[in-house]
């Protein structure tokens, strides 16, 4: 794997408070990497210091092989989209223009549809526009800047379903079209999963998974039934959830089933249901710190 | 993802509604396959995923590139995926249908009266 | 195009806020000085002269009236180089723009508004002159001793002081943004403490005297050049508290 950029021992103090703890890994060049977790995971911190908004207490960040913090060369080859976006006194289309000035790879063509799409006023002070509409114009910007290096940070508060869906089926035609190097902060994991190659996980400042998505699909599975059935089946393997109702039990049982595992005449009475992308982001996020130091999902 | 699962990788999936839709004379032999950034946009996946789809079939054989026109099916694609499924319908059809039964309390002759009767609604109906 | 001279393109999106609006602001003063003034009768004195004439009475010569016209064009310029910073610093950011960056292009932004309304506080001066005080013996654009000399003089201090002024806003715009309002009253604190650490100094070491004569000594071009050192420390400031500064 190439790495447009790579985060080393990243590690952030806050009064007192480790948002990061000595993170790294590699964001793969060119391919649609979805960075989730929980709320104070340190999604956004990490983001931040990537795009030089923020410092580090220790550790290095490289994109594109140099440090980006106070770096004009590379920041002008990065788009961060940030969900709480301060604006200067502008109009909408005061800051389309300057955002065109700043990135090389701008493109008004793609401006244009996109203001349309989400029907973005453009001689609106920016200061007026309603929440979701400041939204979409981070997106729209984060879009039509084509940078090298776009992230986004759960760039769709405030948007409806509809403009949500417009959003991610507008990044992926425009992804197919110019490729790119994505990172996208979301919860929203059943709506990006498709458009997701990789998956990096954070829980309490550490990164906690960190695999091709499609490794992931059918790396869990939920079987349900009997409780002796279940036990008998679940019997040599890794199991993480185990509920239990009467005489039914349903567990979470970790690791590929393959094609006899699945045959019908072995578990008669056995539900196995796949665990989706969202779910086992679930598991995998809060996790307690022991279990999270190993990841074998092959 | 709009109509694929969880249950298996997504470039697999996509290889397999493609396969079915072969199988089934869908896509005839010598007709375009939707290019990766259609499947991409269709299934709302990852256009990289849906490349990976097809090249699973190209690798099989089952899709050939012409250069500077697309993917295309390949000569005795569906042949080949008929006999494929062939060769599962046993395991994929037959048992469940037979542990079904036999839950159920079944017998072999009741079954194949069953059977009997479902293909003559099917006839029916198509005919 | 260079990064700084975008981050100026920048600003100027906000033209009527950084090109009209000193002027606005200084028209207003300019009337309603012209107004006051107006109102109130040149004084005529007279004076006696002994001429082969005999002894006649001739009339003094008009008295100037200084009107501080100029004060308001100073206070929008601190007020414009604390906006520069307080308002535009987070989008440009968001656009790729590295703080040494943006700090250059906003300094120079400054710099060049400052040269030009020098010059335009020259030109009006010297119309002011040709005019004899707009014909109200009115002086707004001569400030005794300050503005007072030839008009490279003239351009050079009211450039310098208003570049002062908007590296000074520029330094509160950026304390600001790090330490929101704590910080702003702790630096004008600050530098009430150095004033008033400078003031004992002077009065313990007796040294009152020798100050006055140093500033009484001072020529306007000496003054200037004070200045120009006091605006560079305040740039200097600045830029070594946006180095940490983020959004």
């Amino acid at each position: 794997m190439t790495a447009a950029i790579t985060v080393t021992g990243l590690t952030r103090r806050y009064r007192g408070k480790l948002t990061l703890d000595h993170v790294s890994v590699g964001i793969e060049e060119g391919a649609v990497t979805g960075l989730l977790g929980r709320n104070g995971a340190g999604k956004t911190t990490l983001m931040r210091i990537i795009a030089g908004q923020e410092f580090a207490s220790a550790g290095s960040v490289q994109v594109f092989g140099a440090s980006p913090a106070e770096n004009d060369r590379i920041l002008r080859r990065m788009a961060f989209v940030r969900e709480d976006q301060a604006y200067p006194d502008f109009k909408v289309g005061d800051a389309l223009r300057a955002a065109s000035w700043f990135y090389p790879n701008w493109s008004g063509e793609l401006a244009d549809s996109l203001m349309t799409d989400f029907a973005l006023p453009r001689n609106r002070a920016v200061k007026k526009l309603s929440r979701g509409m400041r939204s979409a114009l981070g997106i729209v910007i984060g879009l039509a800047a084509r940078a090298e290096v776009t992230m986004l940070d759960e760039p769709y508060a405030g948007l409806d379903a509809v403009a949500t869906q417009l959003f991610y089926d507008r990044l992926l035609a425009d992804y197919a079209e110019h490729p790119r190097t994505i990172l996208l902060s979301t919860h929203q994991v059943d709506e990006a999963a498709g458009l997701l190659e990789r998956v990096v996980v954070m829980d309490q400042g550490r990164v906690v998974l960190d695999a091709a998505a499609d490794d992931l699909r059918g790396a869990a599975t939920r079987v349900s039934g009997p409780a002796l059935a279940v036990a008998e089946f679940t019997a040599e393997r890794q199991v993480w959830d185990r509920r239990r109702m009467g005489s039914q039990e349903s567990a979470v049982v970790v690791g590929p089933l393959d094609g006899t595992d699945r045959r019908p005449a072995r578990n008669p009475r056995l539900t196995l249901e796949p665990v989706s992308l969202q779910e086992l982001v679930r598991y995998v996020g809060t996790r307690p710190a022991q279990d999270t130091r190993q990841r074998t999902i092959a | 993802m709009a109509g694929l699962g969880e249950g298996a990788p997504l470039f697999a999936q996509v290889a397999e509604r493609l396969s079915a839709e072969i199988a089934d004379g869908g896509l005839a032999e010598g007709e375009r396959v939707p290019s990766s950034n259609e499947l991409a946009a269709y299934y709302r996946i990852n256009p990289a995923t849906a490349a990976k789809g097809i090249g699973v079939l190209t690798d099989e054989g089952l899709l050939e590139k012409r250069r500077g026109i697309g993917m295309f099916v390949a000569a005795g694609a569906r042949r080949r995926l008929l006999e494929q499924r062939r060769r599962q319908f046993t395991e994929r059809y037959v048992e469940p249908m037979v542990t079904e039964a036999a839950r159920l309390g079944v017998d072999t002759e009741e079954l194949v009266e069953l059977i009997r009767e479902a293909r003559h609604t099917r006839e029916g109906a198509t005919a | 195009m260079n990064t700084r001279l975008k981050v100026v393109r920048y600003h100027l999106l906000k033209k009527f806020d950084y090109l009209a609006l000193p002027w606005a602001w200084t028209a207003f003063g300019f009337a309603v000085d012209l107004v006051i003034f107006a109102m109130i009768p040149v004084s005529h004195g007279y004076h006696q002269v002994l001429t082969a004439h005999g002894i006649v009475q001739v009339p003094n010569p008009p008295s100037s009236r200084d009107a501080g016209g100029l004060g308001g064009i100073v206070a929008v310029y601190f007020a414009l180089g604390v906006l520069s910073i307080a308002r535009g610093l987070p989008f440009a950011f968001a656009l790729g723009v590295s703080r040494r960056s943006y700090y250059a292009g906003t300094a120079l932004l400054g710099a060049v508004l400052a040269v030009g309304n020098g010059l335009a506080i020259t030109g009006l001066q010297a119309i002011e002159r040709a005019t004899g005080g707009w014909g109200e013996s009115v002086h707004i654009f001569r400030v005794p001793y300050v503005l007072d000399g030839p008009w490279y003089l003239t351009w050079l201090t009211s450039s310098v002081a208003l570049a002062l002024l908007f590296g000074w806003g520029m330094w509160y715009g950026i304390v600001y943004r790090r330490w929101s309002l704590p910080g702003t009253v702790t630096l004008t604190a600050a530098q009430v403490t150095v004033l008033v650490a400078a003031v004992l100094t002077i009065t313990w070491s007796h040294a009152w005297a020798g100050t006055g004569r140093f500033f009484t000594a001072l020529s306007a071009a000496g003054l200037t050049g004070l200045l120009a050192v006091l605006a560079a420390a305040l740039l200097a400031g600045g830029y070594a508290t946006i180095r940490r500064v983020t959004v």
